[in-house]
């Protein structure tokens, strides 16, 4: 709690607060990373699930580079939008539920990917790559209704 | 522009009592505009890092057949809840900056594509994987990334170009 107030006190939450247009700059760059990441992720996942099957899933490796640019794009982001309110983010159900999520999505692209390589079952690459697609979607969801459920 | 008749019209359909009337109606809309700009975003990843040269040994052939498609479906997603927006505050939404810039861009990603469907593909189809694409093409594929990131900028500024 009192890392939380020294941030929201600090710098980067004084800027956040009350600089005109560093919020929704800040924002814009949290949805352009999210477009990026989210958009790897879902576009990795979908050929894992059998689309596009003629590509191999090698060749999107170089791809993967560009998913974690747009991650961390929005982790630098986030944690600056977080400064603005830590307090009360902290403790906001929709703001938890989003962060378990991405986590759990994270987690889960590794293991697709590790199933990939290994070249596991079908079946365990596939509802590996559900389970991952569903994470990041619910990370989504809950990161837009944070401004409806306060 | 005289955009008011447009407006009222807007403010009179079904999909505006809609949006008003039900609160999570806006929400859920929202959440389809994200999901969609993902999957668009992602698609065009996918096809415009091939040609620019990035993930070279992605088959052309296939990434055109496949996620051209799923962008145009995402596209089409984005159209709709864009619309229902739209509908549900004209007045706002017409002399918006923001969304006037992000309409004028989305025209020129439009045209963009459309140079990219009927001058570059045929001849992007026959590449071999791992070959490089045209030097005309590359600008296409690099300018189609920039124009939509300029799209989604332009739309999550919207609510803050409200004079």
């Amino acid at each position: 709690m009192d890392f939380l107030l020294w941030y929201e006190e600090g710098p980067i939450g004084i800027f956040i607060r009350e600089s005109l247009w560093g919020y929704p700059i800040t924002l814009s760059a949290h949805a352009v990373g999210m477009a990026t990441v989210m958009g790897v992720v879902v576009a990795l996942n979908l050929r894992v699930l059998g689309f596009a099957k003629g590509l191999s899933v090698a060749a999107f490796d170089k791809l993967f580079i560009i998913g974690w640019i747009g991650f961390i794009i929005n982790l630098v982001s986030g944690l600056v939008l977080f400064a603005g309110t830590a307090s009360s983010y902290f403790f906001q159900g929709t703001f938890q539920l989003k962060i378990g999520a991405i986590l759990l999505g994270g987690i889960l692209m590794k293991l697709v990917m590790n199933a990939v390589r290994a070249n596991k079952p079908q079946v365990n690459q596939k509802s590996l790559a559900f389970a991952c697609i569903a994470c990041w979607t619910v990370g989504m969801v809950t990161g837009r209704l944070m401004a409806y459920l306060v | 522009m005289n955009w008011e008749p447009l407006a009222i019209w807007l403010s009179e359909t079904a999909l505006h009592d809609a949006m008003v009337n039900y609160s999570w109606m806006f929400p859920m809309m929202e959440t389809f505009h994200f999901l969609g700009l993902t999957v668009l975003f992602g698609s065009l990843l996918v096809v415009d890092l091939r040609v620019v040269g990035l993930v070279k040994f992605i088959n052309m052939r296939e990434a055109m057949s496949y996620f051209i498609p799923l962008a145009i479906g995402a596209f089409a997603v984005n159209l709709i809840s864009g619309i229902s927006f739209l509908c549900a505050d004209p007045y706002s939404y017409f002399p918006n900056l923001g969304f006037q810039w992000k309409m004028g861009m989305i025209v020129v990603a439009g045209i963009n594509a459309l140079w990219f469907w009927f001058g570059e593909h045929a001849e992007l189809k026959q590449l071999a994987d791992g070959q490089d694409a045209p030097f005309r093409a590359k600008v296409i594929a690099l300018a189609s990334i920039l124009i939509w990131v300029i799209v989604i900028v332009l739309g999550r500024m919207i609510p803050y170009l409200e004079f």
